[in-house]
């Protein structure tokens, strides 16, 4: 095409003609589809800029020069060998200035999420010939995370949130598939650290996460916190509440630099806390200082426990049981990556059981009730005493609910794991009622508790408050709910009655369990997707890139070290520890070569994070 | 040392006090009969080496590309190996005859193996060996006995390296070294210039600020013709501000600030300009002294005269009887008084540097005065007379079992 020629034409042929060359479709699919997501606007330096749903996509005054440090801070995190795959269309001067920014070789792909919004931006502006030198990803997020699967590149995936925002459903969607396949690809062994609380109900989830990890092949540093509580409780002896504080508050410091040292002898991969892990912000600055990869888990209603305000921006990976503006919050908070992550239920500890007689007589019940005295309880539960069924309340903290006393078992003791499993087992409906500290029912019910998904494994029929998060967990065919209290006393009288239709529902409902909803899912679930964004560590170990076999047919430039990684069994994981470890069983008398000096230099420096401060 | 070398490496890759301290050994090499003989040094301090005469070329080692090397070796072990080799053949491109190492850290014995043929010091026996020549063995022991060692750790190097001291001061000539424009005017004009090394790295080593503005007050009314400079690195900015802030208006403009406005080299090149440089900082003590000035140590925390004491004729130093190591530790300046001045030397070493001498002592301190001799540096009490300790020939006679060059 003559210079002239393309002068004359609109921005969107220019485009669409430098497009045509390498994705006809898309050129032909962009200039059917028609614009009208973006409000084009010029801005005050007089090129194009846009609007969307009344938010500006690009600077009002330089989109160049916003784009430009967009590039700059994003591109910094581009390894080589890597593809950039950025999310976001909007005019594309962030895509334009990352292409620019980075090596030529180096290589950028954009998703579009939509081909009307590239048909805005093709129209707005003449883009010029680096437009054929990024990858164009289109189609539904299943064909683009497959594409981008098949990629022999380790993905990083840039996010430009103002674009991006505009299209949030698709982007997760194909996160979401990105993940399910690297997971499921996943070979590799990582080191784990888990890091617990001292106590409270994210300690037993820290269990069945470290067991799923166990399970999946990976190996496992369990920093165990509970053995402390007892030294904790001792402190709440203090009468001065001023002391209490200060007290308890150097001995969380204290298991915080305990935590250090333990990771610090033994530096895993990947460093995962659950919510009341005793690490403070200081403490995770260290960490990101060493250059340890951090996760979080906040199996917490984020409204209730505020502390992960000062930890946000502490923690390199967020998961959190609530969506939306749960995840919105913590981006504010200066949290960099935050992902939705459900509770679920280990399925070797709930599970069916058939009780013996003895047990059927006290466990047994129509209506069944396990859990600690919140307020709404206290204020529901009396509803479903003195009616035709008979209500078993299991559980501690109920003191003073005296109208509860007749039905209160074993006195109010706290229920072991074990227990609750035979109650739940023995019980035609087992009552969930998410705590709430309020009156009634909890107004703002979104994330699902992980008595849901216990009940589910054990295969027993519950009956649980609407939660805004349920149905994309079990379907109304799994699992009952009810939205106020008529419905929840309708709807025992109604299932009660109803054995045949309750065993379906709970056997569904174990059946998605055992299928979707275990820890052994949510731990390949969160190691994927921090191997998406951490390609070239996390990925890189999940993708089998660590192990002998992989490391030494990438060797083709240095023979001896083929040599050297070859004496390793072909799958097993090879770091410079290891390396370096083969190399001293020589013996102190070996002569080195050059380059086992310096694989051993290597490790030498690698040992740094193992420096406490 | 059997025979001369033609051609040799120096490694030293710690701080920079001991970097400065390695001037002795180089020059007692130099005195051996090395012909040419290199220096490998952390990057940051190779513009200071490059000062530094009898060395022919300064090899910067650069331990922030290592890291980055440590960590990329997961993803492409052979591009990294190559990487390296190229790194290690910009550094030389022949295999050193010999390597001679001063320091007992794996990276270090490792690099001289990397660089050398042979290597004298910590590692001679082999890179995977774990027995030290004598010296090496000695200076672990004294360093973990914290005994009472009398060899100085500059000597201490020359025996690593199989030499004996030259028994004369080390100089680096720094006084053309360019520095920041507005401290261009420091020792131009009459009057006694004194540096104040400010900080010291850990906390429980710093002077505290309160005390440098009560020192710096006292000399300053003291000697109207006295000025200070303020040293430091950009850490101790705030703790140099805070320092300033203390000192009377009408002094202030006697007071030149330069805590993080100049790399290692234009330190060297501002305290070659000044007449005295005290401090708790071992490092700009080193420097100081190497560079012309007279240095004055407050030694309180881990640093010991005898071992560390500034290097030479004519310097002084303040030992705390009992250390400080931490604020709960006893000391002459304990934590509940660290921030009086009447606990430091503060009246008793601004008499010293401006007469030379001082009528009292300060309880739980003593005072040394540096000295040489054939064996090299060693202390003697002030106003004490000047003989050397003779432990130190006993050592050297001792360790010496291989033949050590004079």
């Amino acid at each position: 095409m003559r210079t002239g020629t393309r002068d004359r034409m609109n921005p969107l042929d220019v485009n669409c003609a430098l497009l045509r060359a390498r994705w006809p479709s898309l050129a032909a699919e962009v200039r059917e589809a028609g614009g009208g997501v973006l409000q084009i606007r010029p801005a005050k330096n007089g090129l194009p800029t846009a609007l969307a749903n009344g938010k500006w996509i690009h600077s009002q005054y330089d989109p160049v020069r916003e784009a430009s440090v967009w590039a700059e801070a994003q591109g910094a995190q581009v390894q080589a060998g890597e593809l950039a795959v950025v999310l976001g269309i909007g005019l594309l001067y962030h895509v334009e200035a990352l292409r620019k920014h980075m090596p030529r070789d180096w290589k950028v792909a954009a998703v579009v999420p939509s081909r009307q919004e590239l048909h805005d931006a093709f129209g707005a502006r003449p883009l010029g010939e680096w437009v054929t030198q990024v990858d164009w990803l289109y189609g539904s997020p299943d064909d683009i995370a497959a594409r981008l699967s098949m990629a022999r590149s380790p993905l990083r995936l840039l996010t430009y949130e103002p674009a991006a925002g505009l299209h949030d459903d698709f982007h997760r969607a194909i996160e979401r598939s990105l993940r399910q396949r690297l997971a499921a690809q996943a070979g590799g062994r990582l080191h784990v650290a888990v890091v617990g609380p001292l106590y409270g109900g994210s300690l037993p989830i820290a269990r069945y996460a470290m067991a799923a990890l166990e399970s999946l092949g990976h190996q496992v540093m369990w920093v165990d916190h509970s053995a402390h509580y007892g030294a904790y409780r001792v402190m709440d002896g203090l009468k001065e509440a001023r002391h209490r504080a200060l007290v308890q508050g150097k001995f969380v410091e204290s298991l915080g630099l305990y935590t250090v040292s333990r990771l610090a002898e033994d530096p895993p991969d990947l460093v995962l806390a659950l919510a009341q892990a005793p690490l403070e912000l200081p403490i995770l600055e260290h960490l990101n200082r060493k250059r340890f990869v951090t996760a979080m888990w906040f199996v917490e209603n984020y409204r209730h426990l505020t502390y992960w305000r000062h930890l946000a921006r502490g923690y390199q990976h967020w998961f959190v049981i609530q969506n939306g503006a749960c995840r919105e919050a913590f981006r504010q908070a200066g949290a960099q990556h935050v992902a939705y992550l459900p509770l679920a239920a280990d399925p070797s500890v709930h599970r069916p059981l058939a009780l013996t007689p003895e047990e059927k007589t006290e466990f047994g019940a129509d209506v069944s009730f396990v859990g600690a005295g919140y307020v709404n309880r206290r204020r529901i539960l009396p509803l479903l005493t003195k009616q035709s069924w008979t209500f078993k309340l299991w559980g501690n903290e109920w003191e003073g609910a005296e109208d509860l006393k007749p039905v209160l078992q074993r006195g109010g003791q706290r229920i072991e794991t074990e227990t609750c499993v035979k109650v739940f087992n023995g019980t035609h409906i087992n009552l969930n009622l998410h705590s709430y500290t309020g009156e009634g029912l909890d107004p703002q019910a979104d994330f699902v508790n992980p008595r849901t998904f216990e009940l589910a494994a054990c295969g027993t029929f519950q009956l649980t408050d609407h939660r805004a998060l349920l149905p994309a967990l079990f379907s109304e065919n799994e699992i009952a709910t009810f939205r106020n209290t008529e419905e929840l006393l309708s709807q025992i009288s109604t299932w009660l009655h109803e054995p045949e239709a309750r065993a379906a529902m709970a056997q569904a409902a174990r059946r998605r369990v055992l299928v979707e909803h275990t820890y052994r899912h949510r731990m390949e679930t969160l190691l994927a997707a921090i191997g998406v964004s951490r390609p070239d560590r996390i990925g890189a170990i999940l993708r089998g890139e660590r192990q002998a076999g992989y490391l030494a047919t990438h060797c083709s430039t240095d023979p001896e070290l083929a040599r050297w990684l070859r004496e390793f069994p072909s799958g097993q994981r090879v770091e410079l520890k290891e390396v370096a470890a083969r190399i001293k069983s020589k013996g102190p008398t070996a002569v080195l070569t050059r380059d086992e000096l310096l694989l051993l230099m290597l490790d030498e420096y690698r040992m740094e994070t193992r420096d406490l401060f | 040392m059997s025979a001369p070398v033609s051609r040799a490496v120096l490694l030293q890759l710690a701080r920079l006090g001991d970097l400065v301290q390695s001037l002795p050994v180089i020059a007692a090499l130099k005195a051996g009969g090395i012909g040419s003989l290199d220096l490998v040094c952390p990057a940051p301090f190779a513009p200071l080496a490059s000062l530094f005469s009898q060395i022919d070329r300064v090899l910067p080692w650069d331990g922030l590309k290592w890291r980055t090397w440590a960590d990329l070796w997961k993803r492409a072990p052979d591009a990294v190996v190559d990487e390296v080799n190229a790194y290690i053949r910009t550094l030389t491109d022949e295999p050193y005859p010999v390597a001679y190492n001063l320091n007992q850290h794996p990276r270090a014995v490792l690099a001289a193996y990397l660089l050398a043929d042979r290597v004298i010091g910590p590692g001679e026996g082999g890179p995977l060996r774990k027995d030290m020549p004598p010296w090496a063995a000695y200076l672990r022991r004294v360093a973990q006995d914290r005994s009472g060692n009398r060899v100085h750790l500059a000597d201490a190097f020359c025996g690593l390296c199989r030499v004996r001291a030259t028994g004369r001061a080390p100089h680096v000539p720094a006084r053309e070294v360019r520095v920041p424009t507005d401290l261009e005017a420091v020792g131009q004009d009459d009057g006694v210039w004194v540096a104040v090394v400010v900080g010291a790295g850990d906390r429980d080593r710093c002077v505290p600020p309160e005390v440098w503005t009560t020192w710096i007050t006292a000399l300053l009314d003291s000697e109207e013709r006295a000025k200070v400079v303020l040293v430091g690195g950009r850490a101790e900015r705030e703790r140099g501000y805070v320092i300033q802030d203390g000192v009377a208006p009408l002094l202030q403009g006697r007071v030149w600030d330069a805590v993080g406005r100049t790399d290692v080299r234009e330190l060297a090149g501002l305290l070659s300009r000044c007449h005295w440089v005290i401090g708790a900082d071992t490092g700009p003590l080193h420097l100081g002294a190497a560079t012309g000035a007279k240095a004055m140590g407050w030694y309180f925390a881990r640093a010991r005269v005898h071992e560390t004491g500034p290097y030479g004729e004519g310097h002084w130093v303040w030992q705390a009887e009992v250390p400080l190591m931490t604020d709960d530790r006893p000391c002459p300046a304990r934590a509940h008084d660290r921030r009086s001045s009447a606990r430091w030397p503060v009246k008793e070493s601004v008499e010293l540097l401006l007469t030379g001498s001082c009528r009292s002592l300060v309880d739980g301190w003593s005072l040394w005065r540096s000295r040489l001799d054939r064996l090299g540096a060693y202390f003697t009490v002030a106003n004490g007379p000047s003989i050397p300790d003779r432990s130190r020939e006993a050592i050297w006679e001792r360790l010496c079992g291989a033949p050590c060059v004079q």
